[in-house]
């Protein structure tokens, strides 16, 4: 009992990092008197920013209700875009040095060209990766844009990046995520009963946080784990899939799991996905982060990207043998383009492979968790029923 | 002032008088119908045939022998003639949630339409009278190739690359990528600085891969002299509409937003031949002759007002009477005037590559707000604008990005603007009682602005 209330204690303290990363930001600039930079989702190298010096904080969507920011962004556009350009509205991003990203996302695009007009005195910078991964121009054009990230931050914080500088962050976030993908491996195995908010503070405090910071907890945490055991209580082994960019609302999360679920693994933006594909080694450290961000691809698909040879269905059919989950929740955050087109191809898959599944669309404001709940029960019981039928017929 | 405060019902009749468009833009209806009508057939003339996306690069396809499909493009006609359901329903029926780009949406559906027809074996659920080959939707012939080419919009490239999988992976497929004309650097703007420099380079490189790619997937040899015939022709007709959007300065203007709207359709993918010149020369002599005979587009022009974001098909001809029924004449438009060969002093009819690259650059909406600003206030300032019209249109954040920025930099120039809600293709968003009341708003308060 002392081990698990250590284990709470842990990530209490990191849920509150991730719930307020404006505020740990905040002091670990006090502290180390250095600069904070807003990153944004989803293939943004963390490490370029860590070499330079600087904080990089993976812009988290805010609770607050969109307020000021309704006169600058549409309310047709996702939760975490809008929530983004009302952060600028309202003052909280005054923290933050620059804001940086890599994305073509055409509604992060119009968000951050909104932060742009709000801000105008906060460096705003798009080193815009070519989404298309199959045309030979995309490569070198990559490389070219980590090379001018690099200048660009370079200057922002008043340092020369050197090779072995981002060698040395590239080291420490490959460790960082080969602890995350430990806790992962050990939550397929049932070897830990961590729930879905719990493994999301994971997730979201490595984004936020310092990482070396972040790595030594996780070391204690994962020491932790492995020496106390606890196999879950949910019945049904539940995948969570898709919701790029932010966080599915840990209310969500709890009530799925409050249905006799445990969800055994999942490809968010914001938990496996994060945190799936290591940097390669490599003497060349802009061909690395070059690599990263075609390697990412390859290992968990994502519709956002255009590339003829993965198929992001063929992974969660995969994904979901490797794990034994038996059904997959779709989370598609209200207005994501680039899900709502692929969706069509995912359904066609677990169609074919007798995979139930559930779609719940997520808003910023506010969720219809009774009326949700009922469709995950539905979804929960659809799969129970076929295993009872067979015990019964067994017996 | 001739407004009218009740607002009309659609298919009620008018109490007021309609727009007077041009005669002359009938001529480019025939030319596109017949444009279609002939690509329907291709596949029964053992054409190749291309589907693409995004920017008009058909001069290129026209001189690598094959046939184009401009997906946008046919579904801006089955929503513009009323026929998108077929289409959309197919598209829901597969999966689709109605908040996807309405064109994504209706092109989709055309593509498992035409996937049915050619294949007889597609996964929907139960789709309700599916249609036969009499439904314009089901009429396109299957690809032989895709191409995506699409700028500014991130669902542009990822909506091919879903057609692709559609089609099951079996096509060849090649894709053209774009920077956002975003101004990371101080000397960044409208036509000038590094980043166009290396944005324009970095395209048309793309594009020479391009023309390699259709060389070795049709076996022809690339016309290479056919392309520059056809930007020949290709820029004239561009100087020609330009011209004619130029004389639209005159007050009352002798042309309407509504009328470049019915040009569209031609300077965006029909071939680069004399037609298209002689299309563009007789708009242009038609506005001419109205110049000299005193003919204006609306009866009573009381009020000059721009349009900003993407049309809204379904209501081309409703909107244009709208307007002229309130005396508002929509003079000039971003995706109008912006938009289709809108700088063919670009172009080099002898090396055409490079300025072909940067019109597809320059599609209206892939700019920075701050770029935007640059361009629509300018054309507010040379059309003597009292107001702007956003069409905050529902599924398309390419086209919405920046407005709300752009309406507070125009306000700022003491300008009048308002919003009014609808959809590219999905005729369910349009809400006609907000455009009348906001319309009738913005129009008072510019006539309290004049009597200061």
């Amino acid at each position: 009992m002392e081990q698990s209330a250590t284990i709470n204690g842990i990530i209490a303290d990191l849920a509150q990092i991730a719930a307020d990363p404006g505020r740990y930001a905040s002091g670990w600039k006090a502290r180390r008197e250095g600069r904070v930079v807003g990153i944004l989702p989803m293939n943004f190298p963390p490490e370029i920013v860590h070499a330079a010096g600087a904080l990089p904080v993976l812009m988290q969507e805010d609770d607050a209700a969109i307020t000021y920011g309704r006169s600058l962004l549409h309310e047709f556009y996702c939760g975490y875009t809008r929530s983004l350009v009302d952060q600028a509205a309202t003052g909280k991003l005054a923290g933050y040095d620059g804001l940086f990203l890599v994305d073509h996302c055409v509604a992060l695009l119009g968000a951050v060209d909104a932060v742009r007009f709000e801000l105008p005195e906060m460096p705003v910078y798009l080193a815009q990766f070519m989404a298309s991964m199959d045309e030979p121009t995309t490569r070198p054009q990559v490389g070219e844009q980590i090379a001018a990230l690099r200048q660009r931050l370079g200057e922002l914080c008043g340092v020369s990046i050197s090779d072995a500088a981002i060698q040395h962050s590239i080291a420490a976030y490959n460790r960082n995520r080969g602890l995350l993908r430990k806790v992962y491996d050990l939550r397929r195995r049932g070897r830990i009963a961590l729930g879905s908010r719990q493994m999301q503070v994971l997730i979201k405090s490595s984004m936020v946080m310092d990482v070396e910071e972040h790595t030594a907890i996780l070391t204690k945490l994962v020491a932790l784990f492995e020496a106390y055991p606890q196999v879950p209580e949910g019945q049904v082994r539940l995948h969570l899939s898709g919701h790029f960019c932010h966080a599915p609302r840990p209310e969500l999360l709890d009530m799925i799991e409050s249905c006799g679920v445990t969800v055994v693994d999942d490809d968010v933006f914001t938990g496996y996905r994060y945190i799936a594909t290591d940097v390669p080694d490599g003497p060349d450290p802009v061909e690395a982060l070059t690599q990263w961000y075609f390697d990412r691809n390859s290992n968990v698909p994502c519709s956002t990207r255009a590339q003829k040879t993965v198929d992001w269905e063929g992974y969660l059919v995969d994904s979901l043998k490797g794990s034994g989950a038996q059904g997959v929740v779709v989370l598609i955050a209200k207005f994501c383009e680039p899900h709502m087109l692929y969706y069509p191809e995912l359904r066609k898959a677990l169609h074919r492979e007798g995979i139930p599944h559930l779609v719940v669309e997520t808003e910023h404001e506010g969720l219809a968790l009774e009326m949700l709940k009922t469709r995950v029960e539905a979804l929960v019981e659809g799969i129970r029923r076929p295993r009872i039928a067979t015990a019964q017929a067994l017996a | 002032m001739s407004v009218i405060t009740e607002a009309t019902k659609p298919g009620q009749a008018r109490t007021a008088p309609n727009a007077n468009r041009l005669v002359s833009t009938r001529a480019g209806g025939k030319l596109v119908k017949d444009y279609w009508d002939n690509l329907f057939t291709a596949r029964d003339r053992g054409a190749t045939v291309v589907w693409y996306n995004g920017a008009a690069i058909n001069p290129i396809l026209q001189a690598a022998g094959v046939e184009w499909c401009h997906g946008e493009a046919f579904g801006a006609r089955l929503a513009a003639m009323h026929l998108e359901q077929p289409a959309q329903l197919a598209g829901e029926a597969y999966g689709y949630i109605n908040e996807l780009c309405s064109y994504a949406r209706t092109t989709l559906g055309c593509a498992l339409l035409t996937k049915q027809e050619a294949t007889a074996k597609i996964e929907m659920d139960g789709l309700p009278g599916v249609p036969d080959k009499e439904v314009l939707a089901s009429r396109l012939p299957p690809p032989d190739l895709f191409v995506n080419a699409y700028a500014g919009c991130s669902t542009g490239q990822q909506w091919d690359e879903v057609s692709y999988r559609v089609f099951d992976k079996e096509l060849p497929f090649f894709k053209v990528s774009y920077p956002l004309l975003w101004g990371n650097r101080p000397d960044a703007g409208y036509l000038r600085g590094e980043e166009w420099d290396n944005a324009s380079k970095f395209v048309a490189s793309q594009l020479h891969g391009l023309i390699e790619f259709l060389e070795h997937q049709t076996g022809n040899r690339f016309d290479w002299e056919g392309l520059r015939e056809s930007m020949h022709y290709i820029k004239r007709a561009a100087q020609l509409r330009i011209e004619a959007l130029e004389l639209c300065k005159a007050r009352p203007t002798p042309a309407v937003f509504w009328d470049w709207v019915a040009s569209i359709a031609p300077i965006n993918f029909l071939p680069g031949n004399q037609a298209l010149v002689d299309y563009f020369a007789a708009v242009k002599a038609e506005i001419e002759d109205r110049l000299r005979d005193g003919v204006s587009s609306l009866p009573n022009e009381r009020y000059r007002l721009a349009f900003d974001g993407i049309m809204n098909w379904n209501k081309v001809g409703w909107l244009a009477n709208k307007f002229a029924e309130h005396d508002a004449a929509v003079v000039c438009g971003r995706y109008t005037h912006n938009s289709f060969w809108h700088e063919p002093q670009l172009i080099d009819e002898d090396d055409p590559i490079l300025g072909m690259a940067q019109h597809y650059l320059l599609c209206p909406f892939n700019h920075s707000a701050r770029n935007l600003a640059e361009q629509v206030l300018r054309d507010c300032e040379t059309y003597g604008i009292d107001g702007i019209v956003f069409h905050a249109t529902r599924t398309c954040r390419s086209a919405t990005n920046g407005q709300l920025l752009l309406a507070k930099m125009a306000q700022a120039r003491g300008m009048q603007t308002m919003f009014f809600e609808g959809d590219v293709a999905d005729e369910s968003f349009y809400k006609d009682e907000v455009l009348q009341n906001r319309l009738e708003a913005m129009l008072e308060t510019i006539d309290v602005q004049r009597g200061r």
